[in-house]
């Protein structure tokens, strides 16, 4: 089950990471000195820059709302060179209410949470003696903002598995904003020992967030699944943890819809089991209906797709 | 080296290796010492191996270190399995 291989040349981790990490310092930076109302117009000159050089990044928005649009058969949801450029001040929007979550100033009030299944009793309860679970989140909008899921927790700490090379660091920014309860790990590699590491943690009552909508590095750890109508690569890793390690998985997505967060946090897997044989097929199967609540997700909030690379096969284009 | 009657030690592995995997038709004995667990021997793949890697340490109370080169080593065979148990509880006990 190797996925297709993918359209952009370099990966996103290579193109996004080196720029993403110099604005949130210097977010950080001008965030400490200045403040939101200085910093606005400032920021959307740098998202304006990035959208007038990223033809890739343009065209792979454009790509994206076509096929929301043909998909949902909303027609108004068709690019258009405003639709594309608007989609990147909702970049920049989502960069300055990152910078106040960073501060502090976004208070849990202020969120709208959409919690069906009780998963937030269940995080607080896991603080008490309680197994850990895994959430599972999307870069459609602002996953920062599901930092308030600390305080929704209280003391229940949050690891966070990232991709990066850059966690030692991040880390670091991370303790200057004065958060102690995120903590990121690097998972580049699923190894035994790593295993070990997540499987002592969640028996401790932590919970582990990452990602689902981003590819790993490692070709074979991917799975084509249908998005939007076309084929895409996806992660196995959220799935192959939640099979390896046999713990509730939970989605969480936090758009913001006029003009407000809202956290949606939804049971998706009660408890992950394979049988060996069949394992590929649990894996498909678990990524494709996670596509397909973000396609959901979609939605409800189109201009909120932060994806700014080619996402779909390219065998597919 | 050749025998194929397994040490009490590799009894249990081969029986940890068949409860972790659900290889239900299986028997302890059914698994060789020596025989390869990956590729063409029993057949096992990487995430098996991380199952496998996840359930030893938590039955036996050790580590896999992250950066130790010979996990491949450690894991090709119950034999090998088992050896490498008995090391890590020794290192341990010490």
């Amino acid at each position: 089950m190797s996925g297709a291989p993918l359209a952009t040349p370099r990966h996103w981790s290579a193109q996004r990471e080196r720029g993403s990490l110099l604005l949130m310092r210097f977010t950080a930076l001008v965030a400490r000195r200045c403040g939101r109302r200085l910093l606005s117009p400032l920021l959307h000159l740098v998202v304006m820059y990035f959208f007038l050089t990223g033809r890739t990044a343009r065209r792979s928005i454009r790509d994206y709302l076509a096929r929301l649009a043909a998909f949902s058969e909303r027609t108004e949801l068709r690019p258009t060179p405003r639709r594309v450029f608007a989609q990147f001040m909702a970049f920049a929007d989502c960069l300055l209410d990152r910078l106040d979550v960073w501060r502090g100033a976004l208070q849990l009030e202020q969120v709208r949470l959409f919690d069906p299944d009780g998963i937030r009793t269940q995080l607080l309860a896991s603080h008490h003696g309680g197994r850990g679970q895994l959430l599972v989140g999307t870069h459609l909008g602002n996953l920062d903002v599901c930092r308030a899921l600390a305080e929704l927790g209280e003391q229940v700490p949050l690891n966070v598995l990232v991709h990066t090379h850059h966690v030692a660091h991040l880390n670091g920014l991370l303790g200057e904003a004065g958060e102690q309860r995120m903590r990121l790990i690097q998972v580049s590699e699923l190894d035994a020992a790593l295993m070990l590491d997540l499987a002592q943690r969640l028996a401790r009552g932590e919970w582990l967030a990452m990602a689902g909508d981003r590819v790993p590095l490692h070709e074979g750890r991917r799975v084509t699944v249908d998005f939007l109508g076309h084929a895409a690569p996806f992660a196995q890793g959220p799935w192959l943890l939640a099979g390896v390690l046999g713990c509730p998985v939970n989605l969480v997505c936090c758009i913001k819809r006029e003009g407000r967060y809202e956290i949606r946090m939804e049971r998706f897997l009660d408890a992950p089991t394979w049988t060996r044989g069949r394992r590929d097929d649990a894996i498909s199967s678990w990524a494709q209906r996670y596509a397909d609540r973000l396609a959901d997700w979609c939605l409800l909030a189109p201009q909120q797709w932060f994806n700014f690379y080619p996402y779909w096969s390219v065998a597919d284009a | 080296m050749n025998t194929s009657t397994h040490t009490a030690l590799e009894q249990e592995v081969a029986q940890l290796v068949i409860d972790t995997l659900n290889l239900e038709d299986l028997q302890a004995t059914d698994i060789p010492p020596q025989q390869p667990l990956f590729g063409d021997g029993l057949g096992l793949d990487s995430v098996d191996a991380l199952e496998l890697g996840l359930a030893l340490q938590k039955r036996y109370d050790i580590r896999i270190a992250s950066d130790d080169k010979d996990a491949r080593r450690h894991f090709a065979t119950v034999a090998s399995l088992a050896a490498f148990v008995a090391s890590q509880k020794a290192a341990c006990a010490n």
